[in-house]
């Protein structure tokens, strides 16, 4: 008889887990996403002075304007 | 003990530590853990704490306290050593080649460039305020070069040198003293500046937010042409109290723009013309209508908005945590823990929207319903 799942012929028995093992497994992992989670963060630096938007016949780092 | 303040954001929290004047997104569990360690509490018991708390082993949650202490509390705790300050060693040039007088907020101010290049950074945008009135000069500022450097002078006091790269910088503390003569505030009473056009209907306003080219300025121009008051283009002072004021400079109009708004503006066919070559820019200066030195308001919503002209319209509330993510870098937010605290005690409060068009007739409506909470 052909299998349903001809891909299910190659995984042997040896990593076949059951749906509550998966589930517990997948917890764990859930715990890792969260571990990780905690140790990731976005810093946000504001400017460290007023600016505005470039404008005028300098561009910002042209050079020999200020000589 | 280190200064720094926390507030819950959506399902995150952040945190603003004042030696860096950083503001730090994190799971809130993070930011207990930050607490924590700044209350001085010993990285055995949080870890003890930790890994009772999570179910995991002592070891781990160890080298979580160490990772975020490490990565995040004391990079943010250690005070930037002061980069050497510029020296204040300057010559003013003895003669002055450019000398102009603007009128704002009935303070006459005289402006002293010692070239062209000079003069096309500040003048453009406050030619409209230009006056001819000068016997009763109340501020004096130079602009000048040396030591390879630009320098501004107000009233004899030296306020700044900088560097080419830097000439943005340069605009805007020039911008920020012109805030604060006009208004008696000194810096340290301002809660930030903000990259935004702000507009005001009935004593509230919105702030138009965006990356450059989006669109800010024209949407500006558009709705005061509808009847809102513009309130400033580009430079959006925000004060202590968390009222907006007016910034009298020009609404700067990029070429692409001019002919969409002929019609609301015909006097913009004939206005001078600056082309910005190193810029790649081409701009026009539509003086803003109806400036108001008195008026301050509260602002209502953060609108982010974005001219596509594939798109008819599309609006939507924005996430907090995203709209926070776009402004604080691209603003100037005062470093002390009494305007932190106001900054991030506002921005708590501002609903965002995310507002796409092509339609003007639409966009009109939408910053309206905003404004009468009908969205």
């Amino acid at each position: 008889m052909k299998s349903k799942n001809p891909q299910k012929d190659n995984v042997s028995d040896e990593f076949t887990i059951s749906r509550k093992e998966a589930l517990k497994k997948i917890g764990k992992y859930g715990k890792y996403t969260a571990l990780t989670a905690i140790g990731t963060f976005i810093i946000l630096h504001p400017k460290k002075a007023q600016a505005n938007s470039p404008s005028g016949l300098i561009a910002p780092g042209a050079d020999g304007f200020f000589d | 003990m280190h200064e720094f303040l926390s507030k819950a954001l959506e399902d995150k929290s952040i945190v603003w530590f004042k030696a860096s004047n950083s503001y730090i997104i994190l799971e809130e569990i993070a930011a207990q853990l930050v607490h924590q360690i700044l209350e001085n509490k010993t990285p055995q018991k949080i870890a003890s704490v930790l890994a009772e708390k999570l179910t995991i082993s002592e070891q781990e949650a160890t080298h979580i306290v160490k990772d975020l202490n490490d990565r995040l509390v004391i990079p943010n705790t250690i005070k930037n050593s002061e980069k050497p300050s510029i020296k204040r060693e300057y010559e003013i040039p003895s003669s002055v080649t450019f000398k102009k007088h603007y009128l704002i907020n009935r303070k006459i101010f005289k402006v002293e460039f010692a070239n062209e290049f000079q003069l096309s950074l500040l003048h453009p945008k406050f030619a409209h305020l230009e006056t001819q009135e000068t016997s009763k000069i109340e501020h004096t500022f130079q602009v000048f070069n040396s030591n390879h450097l630009i320098h501004l002078v107000l009233d004899g006091e030296f306020i700044g040198a900088w560097e080419s790269k830097n000439v943005h910088y340069f605009q805007g503390k020039f911008s920020m003293k012109i805030i604060e003569c006009i208004y008696n505030k000194n810096e340290a009473e301002w809660m930030g500046v903000f990259h935004a056009s702000a507009i005001n209907f009935k004593d509230e306003n919105i702030l138009i937010l965006g990356d450059s080219g989006n669109g800010k300025s024209t949407s500006l121009a558009l709705l005061q042409a509808q009847g809102f008051q513009c309130i400033a283009d580009d430079f959006v002072p925000i004060d202590q109290a968390q009222n907006v004021y007016s910034f009298p400079a020009g609404i700067s109009i990029k070429k692409k723009a001019v002919s969409v708004l002929l019609k609301e503006y015909p006097t913009l066919e004939t206005s001078a013309e600056y082309h910005y070559e190193r810029l790649n820019k081409t701009v026009r200066y539509l003086p803003p209508q109806q400036i108001d030195y008195h008026k301050k308001a509260p602002c209502k919503a953060l609108v982010f908005i974005k001219y596509d002209a594939t798109i008819d319209f599309e609006i939507s509330k924005m996430s907090k945590l995203k709209a926070f993510e776009h402004l604080v870098p691209d603003s100037w937010i005062s470093s002390s823990p009494k305007n932190a605290a106001s900054f991030l005690e506002w921005f708590e409060k501002m609903p965002c929207y995310q507002l796409t068009y092509s339609n003007n007739e639409l966009m009109y409506t939408a910053i309206k319903r905003i404004f009468e909470d009908e969205l």
